[in-house]
């Protein structure tokens, strides 16, 4: 079976009912999608098909032959970054970094999309992505810089979190100091 | 400086956006095998027979590990420190919890290895089970823990609790207007990081051992590790550093050890990655706590004494709880001084999963009993609770019921902060407290005893 994964295409001997998780990591050693939970839960396993997010635990092999499969290896390399990776160096949104090939392949579907900055949209389309690090707040933040269209200088991490998803108000990162 | 309050980036922030961070499910090897883990299926059980046979008949499996191959079997996370182990690396003649490991199958493809691990015919003999501690005490309870029986029994002293015995309780509850009692339970919490268990052991040409590890704790699971397998240190490299995840979930050496026998016997590289379900159902999580307070005040809103007795679940085995529950009782006043304190503290098995770290190890659950319970206090005295929070809140050269003198409690501007953030108006009296150390008003006789004289503790 052919299998086009990031431009590249590629002759696959796994079954036809073989996850397309597993054919990307096992079979093809391309392991930005990461095994979370294998049933569908968790995100990290996100990659495009013909631009969609879907989570590749649950893809069969056959349902992904002949169309194109992007995994987060083909948003950007390390010497040319795509908008969203750079906004989540900047912003701090990836702290272990095991949800974080799924985050960025949706955050870019949803940017790609003309995504609204509004925390709720981005809410909405992140939704089914567990981060168990960073409590969301930053991730939520590079999504919505990009949508805003700011830059990232990825030399340097943002001050702190600015999202309205900080619903105490006051001192913002949680510094401690006396009032 | 450079450093100090720059916003540096992260050194690997382009590997974790770029997919390219190499974490311990992307190492491969020529030759790599895969391995499951047959668990037991129930609470308590007697282990009649193991029989293997069929498993090692299967064509792709490589090699099946059982007690009989682990050289030291039994083998405490405590042990450096002196305290016996009691857990053994694979369950021999009893399994106590459910979802212990009894074998490890190593083949060429992980659904070899679980079909293998189906193969493998176990024959129980189901058991009692005891799941409340409360009950653990009681005559006839099942017994659990086949070293130390239903509870600890072996702190400094011969003593069977952890205990805190501060100045002079029966004068407090003596002198208290007001005596509060409370109880408060919390429940296991699974740290469930993103990266479940995995670990990729390999054996190298000159005899020693290769070990991918996402432990938390690299240098504590090497020794782990070596203790089990009587092997010096020399022979074993842990590489680690990369942890997809891990809120006290990786401290304890789930998956090195047994990935380790594999590798060994099968002279192949060996990878285990636990399941979603096995990191749910069978991997250490924070304990449950059982908390009793009983607290003397007086009408003016101090707290003169404290009496606590704490039940630790530590689950089947005792792994890192005596520690867990040595910490908690160096914190039972948690963020207020109380200066006469009678505490007892027991680590109780149960036949559920081991407990371990998580974020505070014994005491973010003591923490919630212990402000629920000030909470109450001042409700019951009529007091505002920040007043009363205030005033007993610890200050510098105060004491921890273990008598270390505090030398920078933040409490009184925790406190302050958070009135400010929540909109909450304090009395002028209440905003220029500080943490510095107490004078006038806020040193009654009965706190002048418990400052720490002559510099820090
Ligand atoms: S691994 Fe696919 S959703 Fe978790
Ligand atoms: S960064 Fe660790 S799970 Fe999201």
């Amino acid at each position: 079976m052919d299998l086009v994964v990031n431009a590249v295409s590629h002759e696959v001997d796994s079954a036809p009912l073989t996850s397309l998780l597993e054919v990307l990591r096992e079979e093809l050693d391309i392991t930005g999608p990461k095994a979370g939970c294998e049933t569908g839960g968790c995100g990290a396993c996100t990659v495009l098909i013909d631009g969609e997010p879907r989570r590749s635990c649950l893809t069969a092999l056959c349902m992904a032959e002949g169309r194109e499969v992007t995994t987060v290896e083909g948003l950007g390399t390390p010497e040319a970054l795509s908008a969203v990776q750079q906004a989540f160096i900047h912003h701090y949104a990836a702290q272990c970094g095991f949800c974080t090939s799924g985050m960025i392949v949706a955050s870019s579907a949803y940017v790609d999309r003309g995504g609204s900055p509004d925390t709720g949209a981005i809410q909405e389309a992140l939704g089914g992505h567990y981060c168990r690090c960073t409590g969301y707040v930053k991730i939520l933040d590079a999504v919505a810089a990009v949508a805003r269209g700011d830059d990232a200088d990825t030399m340097s991490t943002a001050a702190s979190p600015t999202s309205s998803y900080v619903s105490i108000g006051g001192t913002g990162n949680g510094g401690g100091g006396a009032a | 400086m450079k450093v100090v309050g720059a916003r540096l980036p992260r050194y690997d922030g382009v590997g974790h956006v770029t997919g390219r961070t190499t974490y311990v499910d992307d190492v491969r090897l020529p030759g790599m095998l895969h391995a499951a883990a047959l668990r037991s299926p129930h609470h308590n059980a007697r282990i009649i027979d193991v029989d293997t046979g069929p498993a090692e008949a299967m064509a792709g499996v490589r090699a099946v590990i059982t007690h009989a191959d682990v050289p030291t079997l039994v083998y405490g996370h405590l042990s450096g420190a002196g305290i016996d182990g009691d857990e053994p690396l694979l369950a021999k003649d009893f399994v106590r919890y459910k979802g212990q490991p009894i074998a490890l199958v190593a083949a060429d493809s992980v659904q070899i290895a679980r079909a293998a691990c189906d193969a493998i015919v176990v024959d129980y003999e189901e058991l009692p089970t005891l799941l409340d501690v409360r009950l653990a005490f009681e005559d006839g309870a099942p017994v659990v823990n086949d070293r130390f029986g239903n509870w600890y029994k072996e702190f400094e002293g011969g003593l069977e609790a952890r205990q805190i015995r501060k100045g002079d309780i029966d004068r407090a509850f003596d002198d208290a207007d007001l005596i509060v009692e409370g109880v408060y339970r919390t429940q296991a919490v699974e740290q469930a990081p993103l990266e479940t268990q995995v670990c990729v052991a390999v054996p190298e040409p000159d005899g020693r051992l290769t070990i991918h590890t996402c432990t938390q704790a690299l240098y504590f699971s090497l020794g782990v590790v070596c203790a089990h397998l009587e092997l010096p240190m020399s022979k074993v490299k842990m590489v680690g550093g990369t942890v997809g995840g891990g809120f006290g979930g990786k401290v304890d050496t789930a998956s090195d050890t047994l990935a380790a026998l594999a590798a060994r016997k099968s002279g192949l590289p060996v990878k285990w990655r636990w399941t979603r379900e096995e990191e749910m159902l069978a991997s250490s999580t924070r304990g449950p706590w059982h908390m009793e307070i009983i607290d003397a005040v007086t009408s003016d809103g101090w707290i003169l004494g404290r009496k606590m007795l704490t039940l630790h679940d530590a689950g089947a085995y005792g792994r890192f709880s005596v520690y867990g529950l040595t910490k908690h009782s160096f914190h039972h006043t948690g963020a207020y001084t109380i200066p006469n304190l009678h505490f007892d503290g027991y680590v109780v098995f149960t036949n559920r999963i081991p407990t371990s770290a998580m974020r505070g190890y014994g005491v973010t659950g003591l923490s919630t009993a212990i402000e629920v319970h000030t909470e109450r206090v001042a409700n019951e005295l009529g007091m505002d609770p920040y007043e009363f929070r205030l005033k007993n809140a610890n200050r510098v050269n105060d004491t921890s019921p273990n008598r270390i003198a505090y030398e920078d409690p933040s409490t009184v501007e925790v406190l302050q902060s958070i009135a400010a953030a929540t909109g909450t108006e304090l009395d002028g009296s209440l905003r220029a407290m500080t943490r510095g150390e107490r004078t006038d008003d806020l040193l009654p006789d009965h706190l002048v005893g418990q400052i720490a004289q002559g510099g820090h503790g």
